[in-house]
């Protein structure tokens, strides 16, 4: 009890470094003091979000309610914060007037080329929501 | 001398024997309240609650040594890390477990020693950890790739970039739009000498500096060494959040070391009141870093 903040900073450490390990949690975020080590923070990571209508495929801007659910799906895209933003997408009228069949969400980061660093975008992770 | 002179003189020996007066305890409950007061965290939800116990922690005499009052800002920050998971920067947490060290200690008995040690260990922890991350965990911090990256693409670092990476407005420009990859398709920039010269150079130092505090902290006190470590982390304070605004971590990190900092074999009052009034003007010396930025000497 006398050093549970020191057990709590330890625990919380080495489960955020573990998160990013297996689940692409952003380095920068979690508490593993992993900041300023990596340019891949998570509002450098890009989410992006497509309607699957019958026959189209369109890129659909997230709306400003749905911002911080992204945010969030971006430092940390776990299947449970990608489905449920692919949920809340799911929800915004279509100029096809139809109901999406699916809606995937990709998260990207950049990585840079160490010499010249030109940037090239890469997946973190993408995925694809079937709405009922 | 002047009767001004001597006034002023008197009242910077007064103000000295204050802060070198009071117990190391007291001095770094205060400098958290003011942390609280200056960098308030959390949302709305949070956020007035803080400074409301901060402000009534410093305003009433006797009460920033109060039980509840802590508890309720372990609660209120610890709160605000739950709500933002996993969002909250890094001393975010830390503060909540600030927080929560100085409740036990309150509660627990002999305050002042067990705050000390939690201190030590967190402080080095934090270190130790964000060295990892830098040296072992991320491919891009040694190879430099971080530090330019950041320095051309972090609005927070653009004055300290061009000052010192001696650029100009437009060729800044040019190369952030490069970075962010929205440039000129055809014509990749060359990352100019000085800039990549000054990228080694802060990778190089970071990693010594913090894995340096994190070596000292963790070092046992009975090493004569090991009273280098107040100096090391004041002067990472220094250093680091002149270039880095993240003030609200560097007087977090201020107040915690002058928790610990009466701690050691061999040291004098006069050595013990020294590295004291070295924290609180290095806490002060932050406050004007986020007026007094690189951007004003362009």
């Amino acid at each position: 009890m006398r050093y549970l903040p020191v057990i709590l900073l330890t625990a919380l450490a080495l489960s955020q470094i573990y998160l990013a390990r297996t689940v692409s949690l952003s380095p920068w975020a979690g508490g593993g003091f992993g900041m300023f080590s990596t340019p891949d923070a998570p509002r450098n990571r890009a989410v992006r979000a497509y309607v699957l209508t019958p026959g189209v495929r369109r890129e659909v801007k997230i709306p400003d309610h749905l911002s911080d659910a992204a945010l969030r799906a971006g430092a940390m895209p776990t299947d449970a914060r990608l489905t449920a933003l692919a949920r809340g997408i799911a929800e915004i009228p279509t100029p096809e007037a139809v109901t999406p069949k699916a809606v995937v969400i990709e998260v990207w980061r950049a990585a840079y080329e160490p010499l010249s660093l030109a940037p090239s975008p890469r997946i973190v992770k993408s995925l694809e929501v079937l709405i009922d | 001398m002047t009767d001004a002179a001597a006034r002023v003189r008197a009242g910077l020996r007064r103000g000295v024997d204050a802060i070198t007066g009071m117990s190391a305890f007291d001095l770094a409950l205060r400098l958290t309240l003011v942390n609280l007061l200056l960098r308030p965290v959390g949302s709305w939800a949070v956020r007035p609650f803080t400074v409301a116990l901060a402000a009534l922690g410093l305003l009433a005499p006797g009460l920033f040594r109060a039980p509840f009052l802590w508890l309720g800002l372990t609660i209120l920050t610890g709160l605000r890390v739950v709500l933002d998971w996993p969002l909250p920067d890094n001393h975010a947490y830390l503060l909540f477990y600030w927080c929560l060290a100085v409740t036990i200690s309150l509660v627990m008995g002999d305050p002042g020693r067990l705050l000390a040690i939690n201190a030590r260990l967190l402080i080095g922890l934090v270190f130790a950890f964000s060295v990892l991350w830098k040296l072992v965990l991320s491919p891009d911090f040694m190879n430099g790739t971080f530090f330019t990256v950041t320095l051309l693409s972090d609005a927070r670092f653009e004055g300290f970039a061009r000052v010192a990476g001696g650029l100009s407005e437009e060729g800044y420009e040019a190369l952030r739009e490069f970075i962010r990859g929205t440039g000129d398709a055809y014509g990749a920039p060359e990352i100019p000498p000085r800039l990549l010269a000054l990228s080694t150079f802060l990778t190089y130092w970071t990693i010594a500096i913090e894995a340096a505090v994190a070596v000292l902290f963790f070092l046992p006190l009975r090493l004569a060494i090991s009273g280098l470590r107040d100096y090391l982390l004041i002067l990472f304070c220094l250093t680091t959040y002149g270039v880095a605004n993240v003030d609200g971590f560097g007087w977090l990190l201020l107040a915690m070391g002058v928790a610990q900092a009466w701690a050691g074999e061999g040291r004098g009052k006069k050595e013990k009141n020294r590295v004291r009034l070295f924290y609180v003007a290095a806490f002060l010396l932050i406050i004007f870093y986020g007026y007094y930025t690189f951007s004003r000497l362009l």
